[in-house]
Order: structure tokens, then C-alpha cells, then sequence
């Protein structure tokens, strides 16, 4: 029945839907800005509660598509970040001339992260990667007028549509030597013929790109810092997350049979990833180069997880990565508020901030101590629950560098925080007055990193949701 | 040799020197016309194994709209030696020693994939390269990559109209 | 052994109706702007085709020194090769055919698109910026125009089933595709004037704006392969006219197919020419608004109609 699809495609049809009404609304009459963000908030706010509602399994065309109660979970992860990352660039596009543009290629982004996760075949796997980053790589150029945005966009668009020839290169010769595309039926047919390996490498390499991991890093620190602060931290929170959870499913289920061969490479792409994230990011002095790195330390610190192929390494990444988005769009939120309204970026600007907002800067402050991993705040438990999900007989190398690292991390976190209430500034950045919408976000995300951790109940509802699929 | 493997090595040294040409050639629009021809051999090849609808199609997209584009592109920018900056001598040097070893892994992981040899492809043969049988196949099997494809043009389009408009 | 009499044969009569519509075209010019054309050479001027063709031997082949030679070369060969090609697939009568493609209409979609070339490398190579200035217009133009005829023909496509041409014929025994499908046969036409750079669309070449648009540089018989080239493609468009709406070989049997055919395609020339002789140029911009604003919804909304009509007839 043709209304089964649409409940089992209900998040699908819902951000396409909006799509279209955002197409309609701007080939209607003129609109202010204000009405369509207004608009676009409450659609997504429906489409949030929308995501709790009427989940089915199911199985569609062919494993083409596939939904479940926890990828329909994964998928409201991804819209909740969403709405937070639409209220906090409320400041940046009350004066944007192409808001309607804005909210058109992030939507479709999403839409192709969707059907990245729910994939059952390759094909549509590749297709949903591809239809996140591309309009991605044009939001990265929004502000069309500075130099730093373009370079950050040919840079993303290159190193992407390299990494997706790496990928589909591997795709192709895993068809060729098992004739299938299909994800049930792949780890049957997967018998360590060196072609295979040689695939999976390429695939491999083409997951590394979208999240970051070491050494196929070098486009992020550039992008992140051209892109305007809203298409940042979508990148950083939204793309990472999306594609982590097609990682995880991909490699436990396409590659199990490999998995003592994706061990080892786990291993050494994690310490690789969680050093250099650290050493780069006590260098940085622009913000936003400064949170691109911490993230790739972040990264380095969810492979270290997943190197365990069992149910409480997924669910330690999903938790991992719904905590990771309330605290990384906190600082991302501040960070977007303060350049919509002064324009500057780095961290020798906020000295002395917590004397002019303190509000702000309490913000700023507990979302650091989140990323760093400082208990109560949820990353605290994030961080936890992933070194003890790593650990196994014989991981303790890797858990032991891993710790080493938290506490070479906190010295960089708290170099800002230092900054923020310690230092002295003859010329501090104004007073600003934050206005509802990123208001809300910002009591969202802070009430996320702070009880996130302590409230048990959703670590064993992901749990529930994992072992029950 | 029958005509199908005279016509194959024919299009594969073809398509390879032309490969070659695309990135030897110090004009750039050498380069682009020597692509164009790898697509022709390209073709040809889909035509040997009966994939009637990808060849014509690939010649009419790629040969024919992508490439143009491309030669749009490189004559408005008017490049010449002069003005570009040169890579220094160590980074062709390693990246020669970088492809080359992909290269030969590439190459060992083929050989000794034993189960490799003794397939070949069917020549001329096979329903799949049919228009009618990829059409049922494109909306039965395959309808949902067929539709989002379609949205994500229609992003790409917003995408590039947002940078290209001038107002 | 056959078949090599067809292609023969097909070449012969081709490049033949090319030489001869340089006489066509200037004597029906002539009549229908009250003048008279070439009327001494020869009976009824005929021999101008002797006389041009030797003349443009006879000229110096000079290859600008500040061009690039290769290029400059290869771009007229360009033209004359993918028009020449499109005719492999067209039906002169049932049993004389080229090459009946299983992908006939895409096979001609494709030569048109590789028809573009020869005008973007024509102006690039001449070096001159009245040259490259022809050239990306007329490759803009030529694009968006493909799209458009591309799109036209499927929904002939639609009513029978198959890309094949032959097949496509044989669906007009009872009633011409004409009759069913108006819109899309103004809309071919329109496209196809277009895509051959003919006047009231010739941007391209421009004869008073651009000097001579992309050909400029070009003297000689290679000016005179672009020239060729042209009225190839001003056949194969009336030719392709004729066979997917006006029935091409049907015809009434007192006369044998080929010549059915033969009066439909020169029926279209004419029209060709008469389009020549009588409407002014549209400004650049215009063209291309037109294009992508007017035809690019009205060939759409031709496609879901017809598909809506098909669908219900079959039940």
C-alpha cells in the first residue's frame, strides 16, 4: 500500500516537502527574511516531533531503502542539530540576501544524509553521499564576498569529488568481484581475495575523507575556516555524524568478515588522528580553525571506540555523537553569534569576554569543558563510554594513549577558557544582546551537555534500540 | 583474432595513449580534446559489450555537454605557462613514486586474484545494454536513486545559481 | 557488397544536394526578395556550383600564423564528419539504410552535440576576439537548442515505443505523426533551425555584427567545409523533419518511396530557405530567453500530455 511508504519514508518526505514550500514560498510574492526563518524554524520543530512518532521497520525497493527504529533515531539526531544550527545563524541571515537559498541546500543535504543512513545497496549509498556533499560545497561559498569562503569551497569540492572517485573506484571492483551490491548479501561473499582488500581500502579512504580522520584531514582547517559559521558547524556536527553512522553500520555489517585486517588499520588511523588533532589545535589562533582540529581529535576518539565490532561500540558512538552535537553547536552558536555581530574571529579577541557577557561566556565555557571531557558534562560520559567500549583483552595500548591524550586535549581547551576569564583586554567585544531564537539554542544545547550524562535512561534507551534491530 | 578482439585492443590502446595525452599535453585544451577522444574509446568499449543506451548516452552527456563546458572554462581562463606557478621538481618526483606504487599494488591484487581468470566479459551479447529492459529496470529496481538524482540536480542548480547570479 | 553500393550511393547523392543547394539557396533567395539570382553561368546559372567550388580551390590556404594549427584544422573537418555520420541512420526507402541503429534517434542526437565543437574550436583556434566571441555564443545557443529537440522527439518516441527510425516510420501508416504531435514538430523545426546556425538564428556567424563570427580566420576550401557542413545540416534537419512527422518514405505508389522522400526533404530546404530570405535576426539574449523561458516548458508540457494521452488510450 502506497501509504506505507509514506510512513516508513516519512522523515524523507518531510524534509522534501519543505523543499517545495520553501521553492513556492520564493517564487511567490517578497518576503521578509524574518517571516522565512520564522517559517522554516516552526517546519523543522514539526519535523523534529515528527521523527518520535509512528516508527515502523521496514524494508522498500528492493534494500534500497531500510528503516528501523534506530536509524529513524540517527535521523533525528541529525534534525535536531539542524534546528539548533537554524536558530543560532538567526543573526548571521537577517541581512542574508538568499535565505530562502540557505535553507533550500542545507534541507537537501540532510535529505541525501538520510538516504545515506537508510541505505541497503551501495548504489544509493553513494548517491546519498554524493547528494550531501554537493550542495554543501556551495554553501561553503555563501558569503560571496569574501575571498577566504571560495578557496574554502574549491578546496572542499576538490577534495570531495576526489574522494568520491577513491570511493566509487572501490565500490566498483567490490561489485566486480562479488556481484552484488546489496548489503545483506555482501558479507557472504567477501572471502579475503586481495581485490576485495584492495576495495576496501579505497572504500575506506573515501569514509576517511568526510569525517576527518587523519592523514585525509588537510582540506578540513581551511574549509572550516572559509565557510561561514552556520555551514561550519552543519559540516562539523551534521556531515561527521551522518557519515559516522553509515561508517559503523558499513563496516559491522559489509566487512565483518575483514574485521581482524580493519582492526589493525583502526589502531593506527586513531592514534594517528587523536595526536595530530591535539598537537595542531594548541597551535590555532582563529576559532575556527581551533574547533576544526578539536573535532578531529574528537574523531580520533570515536575510532578508538568502533576498533571493538560489538553492540556497545555503536552504541557508545550514537550517544557519543548526540552529546558532541550539543556541545560542539554551543561553542559553534557563540562563535556565530559574536562574528554576525562584530566580525572577529579569533581567540586573542576573547579576552576578557566573560567582563562584557557573562551569559555568553558561561555558555562557551561549559561547552568547552564538554568537548574536553570534564565530568558532570555529558563528554565526560561520551568519552567514557567509547575508551571502555574500545577496551578489550590486549586494547589497552590504545586506551592508555587515548587517556594520555584527554589531558593534552584539556590544555588547549582551557588555554581559552583562560582567556575568556582571565586575561585582560583594553578593547573587549561589546556587549550582545542575544536574541530569542539563539537564546533557545543555546538553553537546548547547555541543558543537553550538562544532564545528558547523568540522565541514564537514554544511554540504555540507544542501547535498547541496538540490541532489539 | 576475431573482429570484436581486434576492435578491443584497438579502443583499449587508444583510450590508454589517449589517457596518456591528456596529461602530457602543455596546452590545455590539448588536454580536453584528448579526453574527448578517451570518451569515444570509452564508448566503443560499451558498444563491445552491447550496452547499447551507455555508449550513445555517454557520448551525448559526457562527450558532448560536460566536455564543452570544460572547454568554456579553460578559454575564458586563458592559461599559459607563463603565468602559472610551477610544482617543484620533489612533488613530481613523489608523486610519480605515490602513483606508481598504487600502480603496482594495483596490478599484484589483480593477478593473484585467482578466481579472476578465466571469466571474460560476453561480447556482443546479453539483454541488460537494451533500452527497454534498462528502462524496466531503471523504474522497478531502481526508482529511488533515479528520483533523488533528480533532486539533487535541482540543488545543484540552487547551489550554482546562489554563487554564479549577479545582482 | 550491398551494402557498400548504399553508403556509396548515400555519400554521392549527399555531397551532391550540398553542392547544389549553393545554387538552390541563391536562386530561391533571389525570387522571394524580388531580385534576380545567378542567372549566367551556365543554364539557368546552374554552373555557379563549378564556379564557386573551383574558386574556393583555388585560393590560398593560409593558416593564421598567431592560430593554433592543429585545432584550426580539425574544427571544419569536425562539422562535416558528425553531420555525415547523423545520416547513417535515416531511412531513404524501406530497404535503403545506412545502418538502422537500435538507438537511432539518440545516435543523431549525439553527432548534434558533437556538432558544437566545431564551432567552439573554430573560434578558439583563430585567436581573434570577434572569433571567440561567435564561438561561445553560438556554443551557448547550440546547447540550450539541443536540449530542446532532444526533448521534442521523445514524445514521438513515446507514441511508438522504440528509438529506431525505421520503426518509426512504419507507425505512420495510418496518420503522420504530424497530426499528433503540432507542438512538437514547431518546436523541431524551430530547435533544429538552431542548431544549424541558420538565419533567423545565425548569432554565431552574424554576417553584419561579427564579421564572420567563428569562421573569420577561415579562406579557402576550408571556409568552404563550414559552408558544406552547414547545408549538410540544413539537409539532415529537413530530412529528420520529414521522417519523424511527415511519414518519410510513405507516399501514394505511383511514385517510388525514395522519391516521396525525396520531395518531403526538399519541401523543408525550401522552407529553410525561405526563413532565410525573410525574417530578421533576434538579439542574443532574446534568443536564449525565449528558449529557456517559452520552449523549455511548452516541449515539457508537450512530454506529460502526450504521456497522459498514452497512458489512457492503452487502457
Amino acid at each position: 500500500m502506497w501509504t506505507d511508504f509514506l510512513i516508513l519514508m516519512k522523515q524523507e518526505m518531510a524534509v522534501i516537502a519543505m523543499i517545495f514550500i520553501l521553492l513556492f514560498m520564493k517564487l511567490g510574492r517578497d518576503r521578509s527574511n524574518e517571516s522565512f526563518m520564522n517559517t522554516m524554524n516552526v517546519l523543522l520543530l514539526l519535523n523534529l516531533i515528527l521523527g518520535f512518532v509512528f516508527n515502523h521497520e521496514g524494508i522498500l525497493f528492493n534494500e534500497m531503502f531500510r528503516t528501523s527504529r534506530l536509524i529513524a533515531f540517527e535521523k533525528n539526531i541529525l534534525n535536531l542539530a539542524m534546528l539548533i544550527i537554524s536558530l543560532q545563524s538567526y543573526s548571521w541571515l537577517k541581512t542574508n540576501k538568499h535565505v530562502p537559498e540557505f535553507y533550500i541546500l542545507m534541507l537537501s543535504s540532510l535529505l541525501g544524509m538520510f538516504f545515506m543512513i537508510s541505505s541497503g545497496n551501495l548504489l544509493m549509498f553513494y548517491l546519498g553521499l554524493e547528494m550531501s556533499t554537493i550542495p554543501l560545497a556551495a554553501a561553503a561559498n555563501f558569503d560571496l564576498t569574501k575571498r577566504r569562503s571560495s578557496e574554502g569551497a574549491m578546496k572542499l569540492i576538490f577534495s570531495s569529488a576526489f574522494s568520491s572517485a577513491c570511493l566509487l573506484f572501490g565500490i566498483s571492483m567490490l561489485y566486480g568481484t562479488t556481484g552484488t551490491l546489496v548489503f545483506s548479501e555482501l558479507p557472504h561473499l567477501i572471502n579475503n581475495n586481495p581485490l576485495q582488500l584492495f576495495a576496501f581500502i579505497l572504500i575506506i579512504a573515501g569514509f576517511a575523507f568526510k569525517i576527518s580522520v587523519v592523514p585525509f584531514h588537510l582540506w578540513t582547517a581551511d574549509v572550516y575556516e572559509g565557510a561561514p559559521v552556520a555551514v561550519t558547524s552543519f559540516l562539523s556536527v551534521v556531515s561527521k555524524g551522518a557519515v559516522l553512522f553509515a561508517f559503523v553500520s558499513v563496516l559491522y555489517t559489509v566487512f565483518s568478515p575483514l574485521a581482524k585486517v580493519w582492526y589493525n588499520m583502526l589502531f593506527i588511523l586513531s592514534l594517528l588522528t587523536i595526536i595530530t588533532g591535539n598537537l595542531f589545535a594548541i597551535r590555532q589562533e582563529n576559532f575556527k580553525r581551533f574547533l576544526a582540529f578539536s573535532s578531529i581529535a574528537q574523531v580520533g576518539f570515536i575510532l578508538v571506540g568502533i576498533s571493538r565490532s560489538s553492540d556497545i561500540s555503536t552504541t557508545s558512538v550514537i550517544y557519543f555523537v548526540l552529546i558532541y552535537v550539543f556541545s560542539n553547536l554551543a561553542a559553534f552558536g557563540v562563535v556565530s553569534l559574536v562574528t554576525a555581530v562584530t566580525g572577529k574571529e579569533n581567540i586573542s579577541d576573547y579576552k576578557g569576554f566573560y567582563k562584557t557577557n557573562p551569559g555568553l561566556s558561561w555558555v562557551l565555557t561549559i561547552a568547552l569543558f564538554s568537548l574536553a571531557g570534564v565530568p558532570p558534562t555529558a563528554g565526560f560520559f561520551g568519552k567514557f563510554f567509547l575508551l571502555i567500549a574500545g577496551a578489550g583483552k590486549g586494547n589497552y595500548v590504545l586506551i592508555s594513549i587515548a587517556a594520555v591524550n584527554i589531558v593534552i586535549s584539556l590544555y588547549y581547551y582551557l588555554r581559552v577558557v583562560k582567556a575568556i576569564f582571565m586575561d585582560a583586554n583594553p578593547t573587549p567585544l561589546p556587549s550582545i544582546r542575544t536574541p530569542l531564537m539563539p537564546k533557545l539554542a543555546f538553553i537546548v544545547c547547555v541543558a543537553g551537555a550538562v544532564t545528558i550524562g547523568v540522565v541514564s535512561p537514554v544511554y540504555d534507551y540507544i542501547y535498547s534500540l541496538i540490541v532489539l534491530r | 583474432m576475431g573482429t570484436a578482439q581486434i576492435l578491443f585492443w584497438s579502443l583499449t590502446a587508444l583510450a590508454l595513449i589517449s589517457a596518456i595525452m591528456v596529461l602530457v599535453s602543455k596546452n590545455p585544451v590539448y588536454s580536453v580534446l584528448w579526453l574527448i577522444v578517451v570518451f569515444f574509446a570509452i564508448s566503443g568499449h560499451y558498444i563491445l559489450l552491447n550496452a547499447q543506451f551507455l555508449a550513445i548516452v555517454n557520448l551525448i552527456v559526457y562527450a558532448g555537454a560536460i566536455m564543452v563546458l570544460f572547454l568554456f572554462v579553460i578559454m575564458l581562463m586563458n592559461l599559459n605557462t607563463e603565468t602559472e606557478p610551477q610544482k617543484s621538481i620533489w612533488m613530481k618526483f613523489f608523486g610519480v613514486v605515490a602513483g606508481g606504487l598504487l600502480l603496482s599494488f594495483f596490478i599484484s591484487f589483480v593477478i593473484s586474484s585467482a578466481d579472476l581468470k578465466g571469466k571474460s566479459a560476453q561480447l556482443k551479447e546479453g539483454e541488460i545494454g537494451l533500452i527497454k529492459t534498462l528502462g524496466k529496470a531503471l523504474f522497478n529496481d531502481y526508482v529511488i536513486p533515479f528520483e533523488i538524482a533528480s533532486i539533487l540536480f535541482l540543488s545543484a542548480m540552487v547551489g550554482a545559481v546562489v554563487i554564479g547570479k549577479k545582482d | 557488397m550491398q551494402h557498400i553500393w548504399i553508403v556509396l550511393g548515400v555519400l554521392f547523392v549527399l555531397l551532391n544536394i550540398a553542392a547544389g543547394l549553393i545554387w538552390l539557396e541563391r536562386r530561391m533567395l533571389a525570387m522571394w526578395q524580388d531580385r534576380l539570382g545567378p542567372n549566367r553561368a551556365g543554364p539557368l546559372g546552374i554552373l555557379i556550383v563549378l564556379a564557386d567550388t573551383l574558386k574556393l580551390f583555388f585560393k590560398e590556404d593560409w593558416i593564421p600564423p598567431f592560430a593554433d594549427k592543429w585545432v584550426f584544422i580539425t574544427a571544419p573537418a569536425i562539422v562535416v564528419a558528425s553531420v555525415l555520420m547523423s545520416f547513417v541512420i535515416i531511412p531513404f526507402s524501406p530497404s535503403i539504410i545506412v545502418s538502422d541503429l537500435n538507438v537511432g534517434i539518440l545516435f543523431f542526437l549525439a553527432m548534434s552535440s558533437l556538432g558544437v565543437y566545431s564551432i567552439v574550436l573554430g573560434g578558439w583556434a583563430s585567436n581573434n576576439k570577434y572569433s571567440l566571441l561567435g564561438a561561445l555564443r553560438g556554443a551557448s545557443q547550440m546547447i540550450a537548442y539541443e536540449v530542446f529537440m532532444g526533448l521534442s522527439l521523445m514524445g514521438i518516441v513515446m507514441l511508438t515505443g522504440s528509438f529506431k527510425l525505421s520503426d518509426i516510420v512504419n507507425a505512420q501508416k495510418d496518420v503522420w505523426f504530424v497530426f499528433k504531435q503540432p507542438v512538437a514538430l514547431v518546436i523541431f523545426f524551430i530547435a533544429g533551425v538552431a542548431e544549424t546556425h541558420r538565419l533567423p538564428f545565425d548569432i554565431p556567424e552574424a554576417e553584419s555584427e561579427l564579421i564572420a563570427g567563428f569562421h573569420s580566420e577561415y579562406s579557402g576550401m576550408k571556409f568552404g567545409m563550414f559552408f558544406i557542413g552547414e547545408y549538410l545540416g540544413v539537409t539532415l534537419i529537413s530530412a529528420m523533419t520529414a521522417t519523424m512527422f511527415f511519414g518519410g518514405w510513405l507516399g501514394p505508389a505511383f511514385l517510388p518511396p525514395w522519391a516521396w522522400f525525396f520531395i518531403k526533404t526538399f519541401a523543408f530546404i525550401l522552407f529553410f530557405i525561405l526563413l532565410r530570405a525573410s525574417l530578421p535576426r533576434p538579439r542574443y539574449d532574446q534568443l536564449m530567453e525565449t528558449g529557456w523561458k517559452v520552449l523549455l516548458p511548452l516541449v515539457l508540457l508537450n512530454l506529460m500530455v502526450t504521456g497522459a494521452i498514452a497512458l489512457w488510450i492503452r487502457g
